[in-house]
């Protein structure tokens, strides 16, 4: 049982990640709009041309 | 049947290009086929192929274009109001008539590529707004003029920056809330599992103490909301379920942390953290799908025109191009045919046809000559006109009116939630079962030991399963609705429409289709064969409803296309003009041909085809049915008669006021309606119903907008509102149940977190099923 000593503070840690991970994407509005992204994502194969 | 290639709308006598020789290509008017070419033009022909290879998603209108230049979008004055600067671009946004599918965003964000000086255009496909940035060079009017000749009506939004940023930053702020309570509460459970399945000693102190570490976000940030409403609502000495839930939350975290303290293990921490989560889970659902109907019917545009034309004698012809927002008194505006007049005036110069029939529901144009007055928000129809303006925006008519509807909205009556009347019983039940259960427990416990009791209780009895149920059911038939073409503005009017007894339905656009159309078009005379032929021909130009009703129905029967010379238009006679030898008219009481009748025609509103069995099944559920009408009284009664409304249900030659009166002394009314004459009436009423191509005015005076066409809607609304109110009705004694038998436990004292931790989540799980049945049966009701 002494491996929780090392497993603990890892599985907290990760948590901590995943969730800071999610209020930055949060923050930078990748929420903001969740209808048009994932018909533009079927655009893209189409339109090869880049742009911008 | 064809349908046209560009907006897949039926097209009944197809238009082909010219060069189109085998005929392979329909189209359904002008619009379309200009904006066809225009793309083609382009080399933008893919449009097409996108477009067949996804389902379109919504219902798209054909094509209008534009006559405006859309020079007013680069005023300075009116640049300050609607863009905002970015780095080195301006940015503006546009809401666009027409967005229908994914080919749509495909032609509108390759924007930057052919027209000059657009740095980008992204679209939001779900409220088609698209938000256009320039560099220096460009302008905007041109990014406009190109989305218009692609076939989209522009029309740019107010910046409203402070109120967008908020609202952003409030929803952002939703989804972390929600995000910290979802991991915590997660990991919580890990702990509490671990607690539960017999950890001790030091091992269940150091979980607990985790535990601890991470419910303090959850119950500081994320259930801070349930705290403030709760707060608010105690201050407003109102009622408020968020009462019960944030007590159980703060005395539910303060035993946990003085039991840590004081060395015992005991905890409700997991079972509270997921309620958090699941709670502010199904608030943000349903928040969602509020703002979904709201972004639909409350735009930011009120004119339905986005441009005049004011006389300034410094431009070259005369004439400069304004948004209506910035007309002042005094100034002169040139209205176009079909143009509407933006702001009540006098008519300086011209004669022409008004459409009064937004405005006071009179179905037949009337005439109008220099010297009358006009009043905004009515339409123009055949002739220009100057207009001198003499009231402006806010003094208007149609401004009256919105200030008119704007009372009626705080005048209304406050409804109490079903959930938040309960909630008041529900505190009080809870305290005085605490207060007896701490001296049931007194007689034979310690202090401690009966007081953590009473506290215990308290904690268990949170009444999660009802907070949560109510939203899901109202997310589930918020959705439902909005599928079918019925876009509802708030939870609540769901359960005011529960209560409603009389309703109270304007004719004009809603039983009728509020459009003049031709019952009977016949010839007197054996002489002409060629009557459809004739009509078609002299009144193809023709922008009078009456004489646009004739083309349409002489259209279908027409053979061929006939050449008229000296095609004139007398302004209150009719239309005149040569066909071959023989010098036809068109009046009001016939059709003659070299001064002999030779056909006759009757034109009227037409009762929508559904409306009879609508309101039948309306009455045969137990509404009052009222019929009302700013029309003359034959009219009324004739098509009440037809729809087999009852005599004394029908109410004519009523003014907007007199329609709000009747509202307001009704009880529990609900309004259907559609003209801004109606406006002052939906805002009344304990539920107002705008209906299919109804003004802004009264969308914003709304509560539910209807967008397909007809009463069936009606029907389906009131079935809704029943139903949900029966599953609401049904989740809340089942989370009851469940709350007593939590009760029952802790008299018994066999309540435990681990209890607590069974419960919660299983009275949750049975409201969400019993949820998920019941708006199922409502779906299989829906096709009625």
């Amino acid at each position: 049982m002494e491996i929780l000593i090392v497993l603990l503070p890892l599985a907290i840690f990760m948590g901590a990640a995943f969730v800071c991970a999610f209020i930055w994407s949060v923050k930078r509005g990748q929420y903001d709009d969740l209808e048009t992204p994932r018909y533009r994502m079927l655009l893209e194969d189409k339109n090869k041309k880049e742009t911008k | 049947m064809y349908n046209c290639l560009h907006c897949d709308e039926p097209a009944l006598s197809p238009l082909y290009e010219s060069s189109d020789e085998a005929c392979q290509k329909p189209f359904c008017c002008e619009g379309c086929l200009t904006v066809y070419q225009v793309i083609q033009g382009k080399g933008l022909g893919e449009y097409y192929s996108i477009k067949s290879d996804t389902a379109a998603f919504k219902r798209r209108a054909p094509a209008e274009t534009s006559s405006s230049s859309f020079s007013y979008l680069n005023d300075q004055e009116f640049l300050k109001e609607f863009s905002w600067a970015n780095d080195d671009k301006q940015i503006m946004e546009f809401y666009l008539e027409g967005i229908h599918c994914l080919a749509c965003l495909w032609l509108i964000e390759k924007l930057p590529e052919f027209v000059p000086g657009i740095y980008s255009s992204k679209l939001d496909l779900e409220r088609s707004v698209v938000t256009v940035s320039i560099t220096q060079e460009g302008k905007f009017s041109s990014a406009a003029l190109e989305l218009s000749r692609l076939g989209y009506k522009p029309h740019p939004i107010r910046k409203n920056q402070t109120t967008n940023d908020l609202k952003k930053k409030e929803e952002r702020s939703w989804l972390i809330r929600i995000g910290i309570a979802g991991a915590a509460s997660g990991n919580i459970m890990l702990y509490a599992v671990s607690n539960y399945g017999g950890a001790s000693g030091s091992y269940a102190e150091l979980f607990n103490t985790i535990s601890v570490v991470f419910a303090i976000p959850v119950f500081v940030y994320s259930a801070f909301p349930f705290y403030q409403n709760a707060w608010s609502a105690i201050r407003n000495r109102t009622l408020s379920i968020d009462i019960p839930i944030s007590m159980s939350l703060i005395v539910g975290a303060l035993m946990g942390i003085y039991n840590l303290m004081i060395g015992i293990h005991d905890n409700y921490f997991d079972s509270l953290s997921a309620l958090v989560f699941l709670l502010l889970l199904s608030r943000y659902f349903l928040h969602k799908i509020q703002e979904k109907g709201l972004d639909a019917t409350d735009l930011h545009y009120f004119y339905q025109s986005d441009s005049v034309l004011i006389q300034d004698l410094k431009c070259v012809d005369g004439y400069r191009e304004i948004h209506p927002r910035f007309i002042k008194k005094d100034d002169v505006v040139k209205v176009r045919p079909l143009e509407i007049i933006p702001c009540d005036g006098d008519i300086l110069e011209g004669s022409s046809h008004i459409n009064n029939s937004l405005l006071t529901g009179e179905s037949l144009p009337f005439k109008v000559n220099s010297g009358d007055k006009v009043f905004s928000g009515t339409q123009n129809l055949d002739q220009e006109l100057l207009v001198k303006i003499t009231k402006s925006t806010d003094e208007s008519r149609l401004g009256q009116i919105l200030k008119n509807v704007e009372n009626g909205w705080s005048h209304r009556s406050e409804i109490i939630k079903l959930t938040n009347k309960i909630s008041k019983y529900f505190t009080f039940t809870v305290m005085t079962l605490s207060v007896v259960l701490f001296f049931y427990l007194y007689n034979s416990h310690s202090l401690i030991e009966s007081l953590e009791g009473a506290i215990t209780l308290m904690i268990v009895t949170c009444p999660c399963a009802l907070a949560l149920a109510v939203p899901l059911t109202f997310t589930r038939s918020l959705s439902m609705a909005s599928k079918a073409g019925i876009i509802i503005k708030s939870d609540e009017v769901i359960e005011r429409l529960s209560k409603i007894r009389n309703i109270f339905i304007d004719k004009t656009g809603t039983i009728t289709y509020g459009k003049i159309k031709v019952v009977r078009l016949e010839q007197t005379a054996q002489s002409c064969h060629r009557l459809f032929d004739v009509v078609c021909a002299l009144e193809k130009r023709t922008r009078h409803p009456v004489g646009l009703a004739l083309f349409e129905y002489a259209r279908a029967y027409s053979q061929q296309d006939l050449v008229v010379t000296h095609l004139k238009e007398i302004l209150g006679r009719g239309v005149s003009g040569q066909i071959g030898n023989s010098f036809y008219e068109i009046k009001f009481d016939g059709i003659f041909e070299d001064n002999k009748q030779i056909g006759k025609f009757e034109v009227a509103d037409l009762i929508r085809t559904d409306s009879k069995n609508a309101l039948k099944s309306l009455m045969l559920s137990d509404y009052h049915v009222h019929m009302l009408s700013g029309d003359r009284k034959e009219i009324a009664h004739s098509i009440a008669s037809k729809v087999q409304l009852d005599g004394t249900y029908v109410h004519a030659e009523l003014t907007p006021e007199a329609k709000s009166e009747m509202i307001r002394t009704a009880d529990s009314a609900m309004m259907i309606g559609d003209g801004a004459n109606d406006a002052i009436a939906l805002s009344q009423a304990s539920v107002g119903v705008a209906v299919m191509g109804a003004m802004d005015i009264s969308l914003r005076a709304a509560d539910v907008y209807l967008s397909t066409p007809g009463l069936k809607p009606v029907v389906q609304l009131m079935t809704l509102s029943r139903e949900t109110m029966k599953v609401i009705r049904r989740n809340l004694i089942l989370s009851l149940l469940y709350n007593s038998t939590s009760v029952v436990l802790a008299f018994c004292g066999l309540i435990s977190p681990l209890a607590a931790a069974i419960i919660m989540p299983l009275s949750s799980l049975t409201v969400l099923i019993s949820t998920l049945v019941g708006t199922k049966k409502l779906r299989k009701l829906w096709k009625y």
